[in-house]
């Protein structure tokens, strides 16, 4: 192993060994939670560093002329059937993940003290979790990328279900076990398909799908379509776009809310990048194939999001409604192909940040409620609490696309990308249910500023690293609002060998 | 730097309140009122280095935000939105003195109003249509606070009526926004280009002009608010808080005529020139509906929130006579309403606190109790009806004269509202003010204090100053409107009616070459000699 095919990989490496110590201290150790926040922490972090380290040795290998960022299982770097990949594209990805990670068990933090022992095993599968979702960014093989998938969607299903003691969560981790494996068989089988007329199952490489395309036009391309239809509607469900969506809201009531924030972000960004991954990547040739599928997707999407996220009336279930519609604006962004990148992964990251911080707030306002988290808990907020008032006010507010929050920078990209790439109907129906969207954000609003809180309501109080994951999104939201110029160079730069 | 500086001012305010210790919240009210005379200052010393006569925009400032994507931080000012800003900081400061009465979660609110103020200095200071939009749209949430939690019984439906309005115009503002945005992108050889002065280069086909014009209209035209689109005003105004109200008719509302102004007028010529008439037709359907709902209004605030709609219509029939006097007298519209109708809110919501009613048939006879607030509320009816002498005179005729040249019919139809404007008010003034006390709850009342006085008599100076002698304001107006009508002048084949041209001021290719550039300067030239 080479030096820049061990740093590929690197990340996964940290993050495994360090779910393996946390259980190891688990065992050890009495009275270890710490310990566990500690190393998974520095997991997280060293594994963000590791990223920007990839990013950098992406750098020179391209300017030493070597584009050889593939590598497989053996003799390294390959030309053919790579299956792993280290590009710019999977080096942001990761950076984001394990940002939401390290924000994810901040806001999960509370939910980690409760559950006593099992906490190390809470612990354990965010760090699991979070290895499989980079390993869908960075893989080369569709294969590959079915193993982080479902490395991944497996740990969610218990973290979906881990407070297992209240029926909610029990019927949240079944559905979600069930609707999630069905979307993987079709994501296999969209996968066998494309095995079957490309006669590959990597991306790149002398014997890859997209070299496959350069020497061949397919006569008879039926096999192929429903390939790219299966492999599109496989994702779709995890990353919850009409009309796949509707695990989205019973999950996200159900779950503990601890979790939801880290699965329900973590999943989005690493389904778009797979996506990207397959589409922009391995099948650039195909984009009149592909692009009306996922142009439908997100109208459907946009729709159906704020329409039903308008009628909810318990705040985890809207964001999941919500997140539906944000998933349409994300699919938008790849109607231009490869130019939609950039605005796809800023969207993606905005919202996976955003989506992570309120629901750190929903952990914090909600905390007695059983699971749910019903709109009268959000009663006059801003009396018991004007900080987490605010803060939720900011994060609504970069949902409903409000200038000067990163949210608008995100919609203003994503739907210029579509309006440059001529789906100007695309772009006036996401303009037009953003403004429904809006109601829904200041609905949330109206219950916290304008409504009196109930007497009987709790004191709100968060700990630490909540209060920490909050602050942290709330000024990268604002931050990103005001100056987005950096990272919308950067994603540019980040796309897709 | 300056203009800058004029917009974070009132946010570098909103902080210092913000993060006054929580045991002493008896400093919250003098302190805001404090931070809020920072940027009046600011604009004031804006308003007196500005240097008369010249037609382009000053103390511009140009700095990149994104090469790529054609986004700047570009700010300047000319002799149009020079007095919005003015009018901006004046009424702000006097809407924070005014808001003593609220007591609760004093220090949200104004942060609110700070903010606010920050958003709507921007709107008039921005020449990139990305930070346009973007303060413009900003606005909307500090407003929406202000109505929701600050406003009266039925303020939440209020609130997210406006909200939902504003929002669905601001939605074809961005689509057009974005559009434009890729054409001049595709001139400058980047992806998107916001640059306005650089738009202006564009040469735009009637077709995409007549859209764009109406995608950026549609927005403006909730904001003005123009008939049809007024509804959401009068819940609005009603329900917000007294400083609310004054800030929303006073600045908010201009947003919408500075945005025809500013934008539509000179990125789309000729589609300015096709639909001038039409939106000449709407602008007098809002001054005759305005006034003729004002009239039956039962509640006081509610009959000044139609009055706007009157007015604006004013502004509206002004700005699309397509003359330099409509043009001039329908910025001068726009300040006079300000001061006035922002003075009757304020003078409104002075009563509400004593009375918490503002049903005028409650009243009756209390200029007898209350006889300092009768007179200046009598002044501040006048200056609203257009009594020769103050403010309201010299816009509403300047408008009347202008539009009379190109649009007759609608010049002498809209003569009509200043007629019923003084119908609405003087005979509510005389249900509310004259006659004998009827009602034993209004004997007691009390006159207004010293700091309701000292609120209310800048804006009687200044209306009466600008009302005698309006030609520091028009000075600065007219070279500015000159720039807008060259513009159409050059780009279609609309010619002004030549009387009455305030062309001594400055030259027209001098002008031309001062907005868009040198480029388009040796165009216009060119035109010239040929001609």
């Amino acid at each position: 192993m080479n030096n820049a095919s061990f740093l590929a990989v690197a990340p996964e490496v940290i993050l495994l060994a360090g779910a393996l110590l946390v259980i190891i201290s688990a065992v050890m150790l009495e009275h270890s939670r710490k310990e566990w926040g500690f190393i998974a922490g520095l997991s997280f972090v060293v594994a963000m560093v590791l990223s920007v380290l990839q990013w950098r040795a992406v750098d020179t290998l391209i300017a030493e002329g070597n584009d050889l960022l593939f590598f497989s299982a053996r003799n390294l770097p390959v030309l053919r059937l790579p299956m792993v990949v280290m590009d710019h594209y999977s080096a942001f990805a990761g950076f984001v993940l394990f940002a939401v990670g390290l924000l994810g068990l901040g806001a999960a933090w509370r939910l980690v003290e409760r559950l006593g022992s099992r906490g190390a095993e809470f612990v354990t599968l965010v760090l699991l979790s979070v290895a499989g979702l980079h390993m869908m960014t960075m893989s080369a093989n569709i294969i590959v990328m079915f193993l982080g998938l479902e490395t991944a969607s497996i740990s969610f299903y218990v973290l979906a279900g881990f407070t297992r003691e209240r029926p909610e969560s029990d019927e949240a981790a079944v559905k979600y076990f069930l609707l999630g494996s069905l979307a993987s068989a079709i994501f296999v089988y969209g996968a066998a398909l494309l095995f079957a007329s490309t006669g590959s199952t990597s991306f790149y490489g002398a014997g890859g799908m997209k070299n496959f395309f350069v020497t061949t036009i397919l006569g008879e391309p039926g096999v192929l379509l429903l390939g790219i239809g299966f492999v599109i509607v496989g994702l779709a469900f995890k990353v919850s776009a009409a009309p796949f969506h509707q695990w989205a809201p019973d999950v996200y009531q159900g779950a503990p809310t601890g979790a939801v924030g880290l699965m329900a972000a973590g999943v989005k960004v690493a389904g778009f990048v797979a996506l990207g991954r397959i589409l922009i990547g391995a099948l650039p040739s195909q984009i009149d194939d592909w692009a009306p599928i996922l142009a439908i997707i997100a109208g459907l999407s946009m729709i159906i999001g704020v329409v039903l996220a308008a009628v909810q009336t318990d705040v985890k279930r809207l964001l999941a409604y919500s997140g539906v519609s944000h998933a349409g604006y994300i699919m938008m962004a790849f109607v231009a192909g490869v130019d939609g990148i950039g605005p796809m992964l800023f969207y993606v990251t905005v919202y996976a940040v955003t989506l992570v911080g309120a629901f750190a707030i929903v952990g914090v306002v909600s905390r007695h409620s059983s699971g749910g988290s019903p709109i009268e808990d959000w009663s006059g907020l801003s009396r018991r609490s004007p900080e987490m008032a605010w803060s939720m006010l900011i994060l609504l507010l970069a949902m409903g696309g409000i200038p000067f929050t990163a949210g608008f920078v995100a919609k203003l990209s994503s739907f210029t990308a579509a309006a440059s790439a001529d789906y100007l109907w695309l772009t006036i129906l996401a303009l037009l249910t953003t403004v429904v969207g809006l109601y829904v954000y200041f609905r949330i609003a109206a219950t916290m500023f304008l409504n009196a809180p109930d007497d009987d309501a709790p004191a709100i109080e968060a700990p630490t690293p909540a209060r920490m994951t909050i602050a942290a999104v709330v000024v990268t939201v604002v931050v990103l609002g005001v100056d987005p110029w950096p990272l919308l160079d950067l994603v540019r730069e980040a796309l897709p060998l | 730097m300056e203009l800058t500086l004029l917009i974070i001012l009132p946010l570098l305010g909103a902080l210092v309140v913000g993060f006054l210790p929580k045991r002493r919240p008896e400093l919250i009210f003098p302190v805001s009122v404090g931070v809020s005379i920072l940027p009046l200052v600011a604009s004031l010393w804006i308003m007196w280095n500005f240097t008369v006569g010249e037609a382009g925009f000053q103390f511009t400032e140009d700095y990149t935000l994104s090469e790529s994507l054609g986004i700047g931080w570009r700010l300047g000012v000319d002799g149009i939105s020079l007095w919005m800003i003015v009018l901006t900081g004046i009424l702000m400061t006097l809407a924070i003195a005014g808001s003593k009465s609220i007591t609760d979660r004093t220090k949200q609110y104004m942060v609110s109003m700070l903010v606010l103020e920050a958003g709507l200095l921007g709107v008039f200071l921005s020449l990139d249509l990305l930070l346009f939009f973007a303060f413009f749209e900003i606005v909307l949430v500090p407003m929406y606070l202000l109505i929701g939690i600050w406003g009266g019984e039925n303020r939440k439906y209020a609130s997210i009526k406006f909200v939902l309005f504003t929002a669905f115009g601001s939605i074809f503002l961005l689509a057009g926004i974005i559009v434009i945005a890729i054409t001049a992108g595709d001139a400058a050889g980047t992806i998107t280009s916001f640059d306005f002065r650089q738009m202006l280069t564009l040469d735009l086909s009637p077709t995409t002009q007549l859209w764009l014009f109406l995608a950026f209209g549609i927005a403006f035209a909730v904001k003005v608010p123009m008939f049809p689109f007024h509804t959401w005003l009068p819940d609005a105004h009603t329900e917000a808080p007294t400083a609310g109200s004054v800030i929303l008719a006073g600045v908010l509302l201009k947003m919408g005529a500075y945005g025809f102004l500013r934008f539509n007028l000179t990125l789309f010529p000729q589609a300015s020139v096709d639909l001038a008439q039409i939106l000449g037709i709407i602008g007098v359907i809002g001054i005759i509906y305005g006034a003729a709902v004002a009239i039956v209004q039962p509640d006081a605030k509610r009959l000044v929130a139609y009055s706007s709609v009157s007015h604006m219509g004013f502004v509206v029939l002004g700005i699309f006579a397509l003359t330099s006097q409509g043009l001039s007298g329908g910025v001068f519209v726009m300040i006079s309403h300000g001061l006035t109708t922002g003075a009757l809110f304020l003078l409104i919501g002075m009563i509400y606190e004593r009375r918490h009613t503002r049903m005028i048939s409650e009243y009756g006879g209390i200029a007898k109790v209350m006889p300092i607030y009768a007179g200046i509320f009598l002044f501040m009816a006048f200056a609203s009806i257009g009594l020769p002498g103050l403010s309201g005179f010299i816009g509403e005729f300047t408008v009347l004269i202008g539009s009379y040249m190109t649009l007759p019919v609608l010049a002498i139809l809209a003569g009509s509202g200043v007629i019923l404007a003084a119908v609405y008010l003087l005979w509510m003034y005389e249900r509310m003010f004259t006659g004998p006390v009827l009602n034993p709850k209004n004997e007691g009342l009390s006159d207004l204090s010293f700091r309701e006085i000292a609120i209310l008599v800048p804006l009687i100076v200044i209306i009466i100053g600008i009302g005698i002698y309006p030609k520091p304001v028009l000075d600065r107006i007219e070279p500015s409107v000159e720039v807008i009508l060259d513009r159409i002048q050059a780009t279609t084949d609309y010619q002004p009616p030549e009387y009455g041209r305030a062309d001594e001021i400055v030259q027209p290719q001098d002008v031309r070459s001062e907005i868009v550039g040198e480029h388009a300067g040796e165009e216009a030239q060119g035109e010239e000699e040929s001609g």
